[in-house]
């Protein structure tokens, strides 16, 4: 079928096009301009046409999710269902993350941190959120396995080798380590771990073990690079742990998860766990601009009661007391586990406000959007249901200074918010949400309108109000099929979960085979994905590596 | 495959009909169980989502203990293979964690991992039968849920002196990697918060792990897919279509002792004691061929038991995963998933006609 969306102003920033045009789609794809006349025209006039948007940083499935949902079953409310979709209004559930993100124009999300030893639970997770392609981390840097080779100066060659393996068995698109060793030294006693900390029992440091694991994914040729959550996250000083990590990638591609966690200076470095935090936003920005091997994502704080969910469990121990409400969970998994801490960024609250401010100046400094990636982290920095506002607060100035008008003076005192001209256009939206993040999975049917792109569009109709425009998009195609029509989903399609296509080695499954019968008592075939554990056919698409 | 009406066989064409007729009449009908593979258990919920059914568990008892203890205070636990890899120090907590096979596993092994490798791992007992071996056994005469409130107190200071509690605190204090097992149905929801504070209060100086057992049915896996399918634990109520969890309200025993049930799907593709109630209403009963005859309900539909006669994903106690399990041989036998997807498909026809 030959589809035209005409007449709307067509955002692509990676083809410079920001102008009155149509968008042409044929078969899933978006083709070239044709002379045949249309099956199906949609009028786009006073609409602004983008690419689907695609998240790299969401906890949308897994272990942590399902135990946040358990710890507070009431952080989300449940509505009646529509019709066509049974949970699909069941707030925090996979359907309802589907359908939310779908009626935001979002067509493609991420759960970054699936640990290896639950990576089944997580895939048939993932595979009940509708209308979404969806994809998975694996996260290691944790684990016996992998520490023991290390410790053992096995060389790369082994350690390219579990990468590989457990990419393979998990059928994840890539790869994260979780404040590498953290995990494993808070078994042992540790509570606070920096770059070149020695790692108990194992004569480790993150440095080491991270640095591993970036040349095992540049040696498998995963698209997507190391996605690194690093040590001391939202502690004042976290900075230096933000820079120091990016020396030691020593110019190897490199994502930084949830940056503003990190853009927090020590406002008395004489007293850093006292003192408070400034922004380090201009420092985050700065790093950033002199290593272009860089990546990072923002996990922009959104004020109100959320939930955090992490693996890195020696972060959550240091910061259960101050869940609110008082309850914590924490997990001490096979290697990471998982910590669950609920927590307020409380409205108006002096340290959220600058938190708050620190995200969206990281993103209003930056001099490579297609480098800074929009997320909340979600639920972390609060939940992704707030891109559409935050989007607002990047393009309209006066929209900002009335939010920071109600926030107090922190915000003016330790960040450069309030003194920030600059208005995000479209095309830099689309940037943050779309070309950037495809290019940082190396998704290259995606996040742009250019021939052969994969037809994920979605058509907003052009409002002053941001927030109203990108909550309810008037037109979202997936693959071509339309599935969101004026803000409601009018088609339950499945996308597919994304999988890298990589060969493990034999003697490396030989070997895990052994190691895990050791320490489980059971085989490498109990921590596999199988196809036939889905209900459906045809879940899985096959991603290639870097050739 | 084998189906029955009120004793008579039948086939499958003929069962399915008669459930969703039974169904669609329903008023408030119950979908309990749910002891079976995680595609069926998916099903059931969009059975039940779509029928306005409230869904109960065959193990609820011991899992509210966990969740009701969790949604309140929290948890801090460990897996099986982390105990068995680094625990120096594992009270057991009650009598069933000696039957358990972790137990025993703990009790022939030593830690390798972390900073206690190489120590010895001693057992410590809580409230549990005689004779376990144990290096100090403290008795609960009170019952669990205080003889923890006694242990506690001494972690905590608030008690202080000498005997066999004050001895269990100190060793639980001093280890490097403590575990505490136990069952949750033997403890209920009091014990297990108070264990829980118990397992937290010690982390502020060691590490400590709660480490629960599973019971023989599937709650593990029905936990997990039923929040994220309807974003709350198992027990819900779709009677407003809108999941709303109470677990007082859709307890399906204390439904059925109300008479607020008039029909009932019980779902046992794996083995699951049928509790008395079932008898008492018109039912629908899907169960694993061989574990029932026709007089298990009043319409009975045998189903391939997932893990033997049909590949299935289900809970791992050993791995604390949802894991898939290889069919061992062939059957005829349809799965549990697909008969409950023809059910909800005959009532959604049916509704249209």
């Amino acid at each position: 079928m030959l589809t035209v969306i005409r007449g709307g102003r067509v955002v692509d920033p990676t083809a410079g096009r920001d102008a009155v045009g149509d968008v042409w789609i044929e078969d899933g794809h978006v083709v070239s301009p044709s002379a045949r006349t249309p099956d199906r025209s949609v009028d786009a006039t006073g609409c602004v046409v983008m690419a689907g948007g695609v998240e790299v940083h969401s906890h949308i499935a897994g272990g942590n999710v399902v135990t946040s949902r358990l710890l507070l079953p009431d952080l989300y409310v449940s509505e009646a269902a529509p019709e066509g979709h049974p949970f699909a209004h069941a707030g925090g559930a996979a359907a309802w993350i589907g359908a939310t993100y779908a009626r935001m124009g979002y067509t493609t999300a991420v759960e970054p941190a699936m640990p290896p030893a639950n990576a089944l639970a997580t895939q048939l997770e993932l595979a009940d959120i509708p209308l979404l392609d969806r994809g998975a981390l694996a996260v290691m840097g944790n684990d016996d396995q992998l520490l023991q080779i290390l410790r053992d100066g096995e060389g790369k060659a082994a350690v390219r080798d579990l990468v590989a393996l457990n990419v393979a068995t998990t059928r994840a698109l890539g790869v994260k380590c979780i404040n590498a060793g953290g995990a494993s030294a808070f078994k042992d006693g540790a509570l606070r771990l920096s770059l070149d900390d020695e790692i108990p029992v194992y004569g480790l440091s993150t440095r080491k073990i991270m640095g591993s694991l970036l040349d095992a994914v540049e040696e498998i040729g995963v698209p997507h690079p190391l996605h690194v959550h690093c040590n001391n996250l939202g502690l004042p000083g976290a900075d230096d742990s933000f820079v120091a990590t990016l020396d030691a990638a020593e110019g190897r591609r490199i994502h930084f998860a949830h940056a503003q966690f990190y853009a927090y200076g020590a406002a008395d470095p004489d007293n850093p766990a006292t003192g408070g935090f400034r922004s380090a936003a201009r420092r985050i920005v700065d790093a950033m601009h002199a290593n272009p091997n860089a990546t990072l994502d923002i996990g922009q704080v959104v004020f109100g009661q959320t939930v955090t969910v992490s693996l890195d469990i020696l972060r959550q121990f240091g910061g259960r007391k101050g869940a609110k409400p008082k309850k914590w969970v924490l997990n001490a998994g096979d290697a990471e586990g998982g910590g669950v801490v609920p927590f307020l960024y409380r409205p108006r609250g002096p340290t959220s406000s600058l938190q708050w401010a620190i995200g969206l100046e990281i993103m209003l400094l930056s001099g490579d959007l297609e480098r800074t990636i929009l997320t909340t982290d979600h639920p972390n920095g609060g939940p992704f249901t707030a891109y559409p506002r935050i989007i607002h607060l990047l393009m309209d100035k006066e929209e900002r200074d009335r939010e920071i008008a109600t926030l107090p003076k922190i915000v003016g005192e330790r960040s450069t918010l309030p003194e920030i001209e600059r208005e995000l256009s479209f095309s830099e939206i689309a940037q943050l949400t779309r070309s950037g993040p495809a290019r940082l999975l190396g998704l290259s049917d995606r996040g742009h309108l250019r021939e052969g792109a994969r037809a994920d569009v979605a058509v907003y109709r052009e409002d002053a109000d941001r927030t109203a425009m990108f909550t309810a998009a008037r037109l979202v195609l997936k693959d071509g099929r339309v599935v969101v029509e004026d803000g409601e989903v009018v088609d339950w399609r499945a996308g597919q979960t994304l999988s890298l296509s990589v060969e493990s080695d034999k003697a490396m499954e030989r070997r895990s085979e052994a190691y895990l019968q050791d320490r489980f008592g059971q085989s490498l075939d109990s921590f596999t994905v199988p196809d036939a554990a889905f209900g459906e056919a045809g879940v899985f698409e096959d991603v290639a590596c870097r050739a | 495959m084998a189906a029955w009406i009120k004793g008579g066989a039948t086939d499958a064409d003929g069962a399915i009909a008669a459930a969703a007729t039974l169904l669609s009449a329903a008023h408030a009908p119950v979908v309990a169980g749910l002891c079976a593979d995680v595609a069926a258990v998916r099903a059931a919920y969009r059975l039940a989502g779509s029928i306005g059914a409230s869904v109960d568990t065959a193990g609820a008892e011991g899992t509210y203990a966990d969740l009701g203890s969790l949604s309140r205070v929290g948890a801090m636990t460990a897996t099986p293979a982390e105990a068995v890899g680094r625990a120096d120090v594992v009270l057991a907590v009650g009598a069933r964690p000696w039957g358990a096979p972790l137990l025993k596993r703990l009790s022939e092994t030593k830690p390798t991992r972390g900073r206690a490798a190489g120590a010895a791992r001693s057992l410590l007992a809580l409230g549990g039968p005689s004779g376990t071996g144990a290096a100090l056994a403290c008795p609960a005469e009170a019952g669990l849920p205080a003889a923890l409130a006694h242990l506690r107190a001494y972690q905590r200071g608030h008690l202080a002196g000498d005997g066999p509690v004050a001895d269990l605190a100190t060793r639980l204090a001093a280890a490097q990697y403590g575990v505490v097992l136990y069952d949750p149905a033997e403890l209920g929801e009091a014990g297990v918060e108070m264990l829980t504070g118990l397992v937290m209060g010690l982390n502020e100086t060691t590490r400590c792990f709660a480490l629960a057992l599973a019971g023989p049915d599937q709650d593990r896996a029905v936990v997990q897919v039923a929040a994220w399918t309807t974003g709350q634990p198992p027990r819900v109520g779709f009677g407003r279509h809108v999941p709303e969890h109470d677990p007082w309200r859709f307890d399906a025993a204390r439904q059925a002792a109300a008479g607020e049930v008039d029909a009932v799907l019980w779902l046992a593709a794996l083995p699951a004691p049928r509790p008395g109630w079932l008898s008492t209403l018109p039912a629908i009963a899907l169960v694993g061929a061989g574990s029932a005859g026709a007089e298990a309900a009043e319409i009975v539909i045998e189903v391939g038991v997932p893990g033997e006669s049909l590949g299935g994903v289900l809970w791992n106690e050993g791995r604390a995963a949802l894991t898939y399990r290889a069919a061992t041989g062939p059957t005829d036998l349809p799965s549990a998933a697909d008969v409950l997807a023809r059910i909800t498909h005959a009532i959604a026809t049916g509704k249209d006609a």
